[in-house]
């Protein structure tokens, strides 16, 4: 897997991103491009067939352990944003009665 | 061995009393606030006394592993500047919501916690931590926003969360490069050793990215239409914390980050972005009606000039960095009176409100100093900071953009100052409502700004460590620039601005949807891409 394919998934998200007019459309396109993200990060510590970063004896071919620590963090924030942004969404749903941008925008609060 | 543990502990305080008051739900607890942020002034105020020793550069390694791979604490006299300034905003938000919200857990549970997150933030030396802490800022600043729970604040809540969580995945983006081509993620490893060479690179990519992420948190020219809906929808202690000091998050990491990269190409286009951020912010604020939303757009004009002020052609900083500090008193004070006028007449159409000064005298004399801040007298400090940003910037023509700022800022506020007289014609009767928010925090920062247009060259000398000597206040051309500017500024107003001509309405009704936020975001990143081209 090259890092080309992650940067086609975040292009699929942007795109997404710039066209979807429901606001549920647009919190999956964000989690699609922090997915691509963190396959894009994956990828870096990648080297073939490597070993387990966990150093018992002499272990050459290591993975980078240091992207797979940092991408569990940015899982766990990815899925708190998206939780609270799906949240906001039904209290959206409760006052307006709609889930698209452009009727959101021409309703008074 | 303590002191060297006061930057974690400055991190923790906050938040484990937050997590504590949450917990017990008791509102007595709720006292236990003034306590911790007493503790943390006193660490803070003995950790700079202990920075002074050490040669004014701290690093704190947790877990003693190598450089590279750790997570390192840095203190340095900008960090301590922005602690200081952090502890300030919060001491004002507490007092000033003390009243309204005593009983209220929840409140001062979010607001601690942001405060412990935005220490980290300020502290932190790898870019992955960077990232952490901005993402739990915008999170809870978020659940600030919509904390009335009205239809618009949940919309603007909305608004805030999803574009400024898109916006910061690209600096995710900008890391994997970084961390693809120099194999660390610490700030302090990497200051000095990109390879900047010419050319559309992957360290130029990474830097474009980045930047692009936080002009989106700071509000930057094409990304900022996520600010004057969050600003008006919040909570006026929020909106006062929001424009005072969490836009000024995004500027802060510009600062670490354009001294991490030292790219010097960029200083150009910036200095054009900030001007048009500051026209297009200032154009859209004589627009409105609404006080919070001139107020918002106000901070986007303001934004711009810092924008100048952080990128002069020689590389100093300070003109930028003071006007942060002089932007967060007088607006976080002009976001307090204004939440205290709408409380009290109901209101905030600054076309209905009058008679501020006989009904609130103090709020209005203090809402006259924020004006004569803002808009750059002598002796206030607004024209400190605005002195030295014209002194760096060589080029005649931004000085006078700078200038043609100053006008737009007067008559906008032209607008706000409206409220304050009383026509004596004017037979409306107002219920005004007497509201139980202190008006200490307002007193308190409207003397700090004459304090710092008095007395800058001592605060300059303890936290910047500069020498401020070329500024007069007793000049006679400024002060002539100041009146002609005050009287250009006044007439705008009544001869045109006044008339409400259809353009103007058309301006106020300007929505952009969110769609079109992210090609104006897509827009940004392009338009930086071809300049490094």
């Amino acid at each position: 897997m090259s890092p080309i394919l992650s940067f086609i998934i975040i292009l699929i998200g942007l795109y997404g991103m710039v066209t979807s007019e429901n606001i549920i459309k647009s919190i999956i396109c964000f989690s699609i491009i922090e997915t691509a993200l963190i396959l894009l990060f994956l990828n870096l510590g990648n080297v073939g067939l490597g070993d387990i970063p966990i150093i018992i004896e002499e272990t050459p071919n290591m993975v980078d352990p240091l992207p797979q620590a940092l991408m569990i963090t940015t899982i766990v924030i990815g899925a708190s944003t998206t939780a609270l942004a799906f949240m906001i969404s039904i209290k959206i749903f409760h006052y307006y009665g709609t889930l698209e941008w452009d009727e959101l925008l021409e309703r008074e609060g | 061995m303590f002191m060297d543990l006061i930057p974690v502990l400055i991190i923790l305080i906050p938040v484990v009393t937050g997590v504590f008051i949450y917990i017990t739900r008791h509102y007595k607890f709720n006292m236990l606030v003034f306590l911790a942020q007493s503790i943390v002034t006193g660490l803070a105020l003995r950790y700079y006394f202990y920075l002074g020793r050490l040669k004014g550069e701290v690093f704190l390694n947790l877990g003693n592993w190598s450089e590279k791979i750790s997570i390192v604490l840095k203190n340095d006299y900008l960090s301590m500047t922005f602690i200081f300034l952090t502890i300030i905003m919060w001491w004002m938000v507490i007092i000033y919501s003390w009243k309204e919200r005593k009983k209220d857990s929840k409140f001062y549970f979010f607001l601690l916690f942001l405060e412990g997150v935005f220490f980290g933030l300020l502290q932190t030396n790898d870019l992955f931590n960077l990232f952490v802490f901005i993402e739990i800022t915008t999170i809870i600043s978020t659940i600030l926003i919509l904390y009335k729970m009205t239809g618009e604040s949940v919309r603007a809540g909305l608004y805030y969360l999803l574009f400024n969580s898109a916006g910061i995945m690209f600096f995710l983006i900008g890391m994997a490069f970084i961390y693809y081509s120099e194999g660390t993620l610490s700030i302090n490893e990497l200051t000095g050793k990109i390879n900047i060479s010419q050319g559309l690179n992957l360290t130029n990519i990474s830097y474009i990215s980045i930047i692009a992420a936080i002009g989106v948190k700071s509000a930057f020219f094409p990304v900022y239409n996520w600010l004057p809906k969050a600003h008006s929808a919040a909570p006026s202690v929020i909106s006062a914390l929001l424009s005072g000091l969490l836009v000024k998050s995004g500027l802060y990491v510009f600062i670490r980050i354009n001294s991490m990269y030292g790219l010097e190409s960029f200083r150009e286009f910036f200095i054009i972005l900030g001007l048009i951020t500051a026209i297009s912010g200032g154009i859209f604020a004589i627009s409105q009606k609404d006080i919070k939303q001139i107020l918002a757009f106000s901070t986007v004009s303001q934004i711009g000039i810092i924008m100048i002020g952080l990128n002069q052609l020689d590389g100093n900083i300070i003109g930028g960095v003071f006007h942060i500090i002089n932007h967060a008193f007088f607006k976080s004070m002009l976001f307090l009176s204004a939440g205290i006028i709408i409380k009290t007449y109901k209101e905030r159409d600054t076309t209905v409100i009058r008679g501020v000064l006989y009904e609130l005298p103090l709020v209005g004399i203090f809402i006259l100093i924020g004006f004569f801040s803002i808009s750059g007298m002598p002796f206030f400090n607004g024209f400190i900071s605005k002195s030295i940003i014209k002194y760096g910037v060589y080029s005649e023509f931004i000085i006078y953009a700078i200038h043609f700022i100053d006008i737009l800022t007067i008559t906008y506020f032209m607008k706000i100052l409206q409220v304050l007289n009383k026509p004596k014609g004017l037979n409306v009767r107002y219920k005004v409502k007497r509201c139980n928010n202190s008006k200490v925090p307002v007193v308190i920062l409207g003397f700090l700004c004459i304090i710092l247009g008095i007395f800058y060259q001592p605060i300059g000398r303890l936290l910047l460590r500069t020498e401020i000597k070329y500024i007069d206040l007793f000049d006679l051309k400024e002060w002539s620039i100041y009146s002609s500017k005050l009287i250009t500024g006044y007439i705008i107003y009544k001869y045109v601005i006044k008339k409400d001509y259809s353009l103007i309405k058309k301006i106020r009704k300007t929505n952009i949807s969110f769609s079109n936020t992210n090609y104006l975001f897509i827009l940004f990143i392009t338009i930086m891409l071809l300049w490094k081209l």
